[in-house]
């Protein structure tokens, strides 16, 4: 059993497929010839609630919106809640509960204009409600994901200049700064709420009942600003195994099941009662070098490491075809990944030759695994025969899962991690400037962090892009943060579901429940 | 006997604070805790900080042990530290869901088990008795989830018959529709089932062939007084044994067939406290299992006393 839920931007989160690793091939095997169908009760008319699974656990199985670390507390916010600004596929920033916003030309006072919106319980949303929200959620103990963009606001200076109305004043000035709006734990809740038990939002759902660790019900809300859901019902059910998932998706129990992988994915390529949503490059998958610490602080072996691994074939095996190859950065296809780079390739001969002149032949690597992702372990293995060929000894270290990100951010020299879309400028400050809270490598470089800063105040967007993009060029040299691959993110749905499409969890579209008919 | 009771009795006490002593041990050696696994990747080290300290995490661990025993003996079993929901709370949820499935597979085994075991011992060799044989050493060589997985896939899928999943049914949804009962009980059952049975069934048999049973033949008793006087109760003492070893195992196998239909039930939740680290939840669902196993055992051994004194069994 044993499959963790994913995380929102930062991971996707353990899959508890350890005990039951197998499960998934074994259900694609044993159904594989046969047609899968036994509609449930449910699939035609409005009356039965739309029923979404996914996995969950690993979080406080809250209704506050600003604790919302998994993809199952982002589903569960997403129905009850609305944000100011919403990521489109690329990440970039599209206006949501803002009507507008515009900055001073220093970039450090942000005017925010609100649309017309209520509450479930007929209040108006105000700027009152905003700042409220946004100061709770920058305080580090809420926990909100988004807690470090928050902190950049100077809330004794940020006040409401109307009923819809407010500025936002930075400490810092930041051209960036509207990635904020759409970050995962920023919804906007009624001035006061600290009480999540009977959760009031702007959301296309209203709340009906929630256990922590059970099924979540919602119910449409005819009044929402962008239109009613066109669902009567939503309910979020729990439900940690695949196999669990994937069988009540076939038998018709359930219409979206969220997570799916492997095995269970080529079930569900033949079957004809479901229809898979898959989202290419979804998650970047690392190996993480700590350039801060021996051996790794010798910028040869990071280059070795990086010239002596063969991507495509850890696509290929690793990944099962299910991906494609990573260039060393963050953020392939996304708003402001810098367009023109030749890919890595595999230079045996020079990756020994660096070692060599490293004085590090034979040298043994511990990297740090677990089964948070199915794909560690097999990549794990094939990059130790690969490194192995420029002179490299690597052997992984297995850690439990669930407290896995705690443990590489102060052990070992080398980690796998995976990354879910968000946008390249958050990445880039949150993950590779130097001294940053989520800079698991230990990577320091004035001259990156100089880019950043000058990207930062840079008003203009094609000169700022410009700037981030020669900054992600020295990272992707330097950092130790090696992305070598993208993996898909595959979600299913029932064949009478319409109205959802594949996109990259955190993006708008990704579990838009509103917008879900059934035919 | 009431010494025997009262000894062992005492002794179940020990061996539950026993357990609790090494299970909360063993969770604190588990690296990270509660603050680490819920602030996950995204949590900055202040975050983390900040959730430790509200939950009480930077305090000393045995400080905290001993707080929850006091609590304990009050009857209260804590707060969990994931969802600051009462401990007694998320186990009464759950606790509903894995008795629908363990009762259940617990009458199917004790009415059938003896059953089978007593017409196969009575006739060793029948087709019935090889046939139960055959599906014994069956069920042993596929693992619970396969089998499981197998008839999800046959029964449910393919002849859409039974539902294939509880997803999403609490109690009252599942004692709506008790349909989806039949496949997971029957994966909990099948394989306890044929081992009660075959143990009844060699004891049987060798109660039926030997010198007691002879002589009260010989002494001209009807076959049927024989066998229900004599051969039973001599066979079923040590099946008594066996059985509290199968309520063991029917909750083992919950944790599986939970997971593989999807229920929300004690195994499950046993296995997400333990990676949350939410060692008041873990010390609850350890005492819980803990007692229920020391409790069965004390009666298995009891009911055993109980069948053929003579036969004590050693604490």
């Amino acid at each position: 059993m044993a499959t963790h839920a994913r995380t929102a931007p930062g991971r996707p989160q353990p899959t508890r497929r350890g005990v039951l690793a197998a499960g998934g091939a074994l259900a694609a095997a044993s159904t594989g010839l046969l047609s899968g169908c036994g509609d449930g009760s449910d699939g035609g008319g409005g009356e039965a609630p739309f029923r979404a699974a996914f996995t969950s656990g690993g979080s406080q199985e809250t209704l506050d919106p600003h604790v919302a670390p998994n993809f199952v507390d982002q589903a569960r916010a997403k129905a009850l809640y609305d944000t100011l600004g919403t990521y489109a596929d690329d990440m970039s920033v599209r206006k949501r509960l803002a009507e507008s916003w515009e900055s001073n030309a220093a970039g450090t006072r942000w005017h925010i204009r609100l649309r017309q919106a209520e509450f479930h319980d007929g209040t108006p949303v105000t700027a009152e409600d905003v700042l409220y929200s946004y100061r709770r959620a920058a305080d580090p103990d809420t926990g909100s994901p988004s807690q470090v963009l928050l902190s950049a606001i100077d809330f004794t200076a940020s006040r409401a200049d109307g009923k819809r109305s407010l500025v936002l004043v930075l400490e810092a000035p930041n051209f960036e700064f509207p990635t904020v709006f759409a970050g995962p734990g920023t919804e906007i809740i009624p001035d006061g709420t600290t009480d999540f038990r009977k959760p009031v939002g702007s959301g296309p759902f209203t709340h009906v009942s929630f256990t922590p660790g059970g099924t979540a019900r919602y119910r449409s809300w005819a009044d929402h600003w962008d239109g009613a859901p066109h669902i009567a019902e939503l309910e979020i059910v729990p439900a940690n195994e695949e196999s669990a998932r994937l069988n009540a998706l076939l038998s018709g129990q359930v219409h979206y099941a969220a997570d799916m992988a492997g095995a269970s994915v080529e079930r569900l390529r033949k079957a004809e009662s479901a229809r898979l949503l898959t989202s290419k490059r979804a998650t970047a998958q690392q190996l993480l070098l700590r350039t801060g610490r021996k051996p790794f602080d010798d910028p040869r072996l990071v280059r070795a490491v990086q010239l002596g691994i063969d991507r495509a074939a850890l696509v290929r095996i690793a990944l099962a075809g299910h991906g494609e190859v990573g260039n060393d950065l963050f953020g392939t296809g996304l708003r402001g990944y810098p367009g023109g780079l030749e890919p890595r390739e595999r230079d045996v001969a020079e990756a020994r030759k660096l070692v060599k002149q490293a004085g590090a032949e034979g040298l043994h690597i511990t990297v740090q695994t677990s089964a948070v992702d199915a794909a560690w372990q097999p990549a794990a293995d094939l990059m130790a025969r690969q490194l192995r060929e420029i002179g490299l000894r690597l052997t992984a270290n297995t850690r439990a899962a669930s407290t896995y990100f705690s443990e590489i951010r102060t052990k070992g020299v080398a980690a796998f991690n995976t990354t879910s879309t968000l946008p390249v400028s958050d990445f880039l400050q949150q993950r590779v400037r130097g001294g940053a809270a989520r800079n698991q490598t230990g990577y320091r470089s004035e001259k990156f962090d100089r880019l950043l800063d000058r990207a930062r105040t840079t008003r203009d967007e094609q000169d700022r892009l410009a700037l981030l993009a020669r900054a992600q060029k020295i990272a992707r040299d330097e950092s130790g943060l090696l992305v070598w691959a993208f993996s898909d993110a595959v979600d299913a749905i029932g064949r009478t579901v319409r109205g959802l499409r594949a996109a990259p969890p955190n993006s708008h579209d990704w579990a838009r429940f509103d917008r879900v008919r059934i035919d | 006997m009431r010494g025997y009771v009262l000894r062992r009795t005492l002794l179940a006490v020990v061996q539950c604070l026993v357990v609790l002593v090494a299970v909360f041990a063993v969770g604190s050696l588990l690296p990270g805790d509660t603050a680490d696994v819920l602030r996950g990747e995204l949590g900055t080290p202040e975050q983390v900080a900040a959730l430790r300290s509200r939950l009480g995490l930077d305090e000393p661990a045995w400080p905290r042990f001993v707080h929850w025993l006091g609590g304990l003996a009050t009857g209260d079993l804590g707060t969990s530290l994931t969802t600051g929901v009462p401990v007694g709370d998320d186990l009464g949820r759950r606790v509903g869901v894995t008795l629908l499935l363990g009762v259940p597979a617990l009458l199917l085994v004790t009415l059938l088990a003896p059953l089978l075991g007593t017409v196969c011992g009575l006739r060793e060799g029948s087709r019935a008795d090889r046939a139960m044989n055959a599906t014994a050493v069956l069920l042993h060589a596929v693992p619970e989830f396969v089998l499981a997985l197998l008839l999800v896939a046959s029964v449910s899928l393919a002849a859409g018959l039974l539902p294939a999943t509880a997803i999403g049914m609490d109690t009252g949804a599942l004692l709506a529709q008790p349909s989806v009962l039949v496949l997971p009980v029957v994966v909990l059952t099948a394989r306890h089932l044929c081992d009660l049975a075959r143990q009844i069934r060699v004891s049987v048999a060798a109660e039926r062939h030997g010198p007691v049973a002879e002589h009260l033949r010989l002494l001209g008793l009807r076959e049927r007084t024989v066998v229900l006087r004599h051969v039973l109760p001599n066979a079923l003492g040590p099946a008594a044994q066996q059985y509290a070893r199968c309520v063991e195992g029917l909750l083992g196998g919950a944790v599986l067939v939970e997971a593989v239909f999807g229920f929300r039930g004690l195994g499950g939740g046993f296995v997400e406290a333990v990676e949350n680290r939410d060692l008041p939840e873990v010390q609850a669902y350890a005492l819980l299992f803990t007692g229920t196993a020391v409790v069965v055992n004390l009666l298995g051994d009891l009911v055993a006393y109980r069948l053929a004194p003579r036969r004590e069994v050693s604490a």
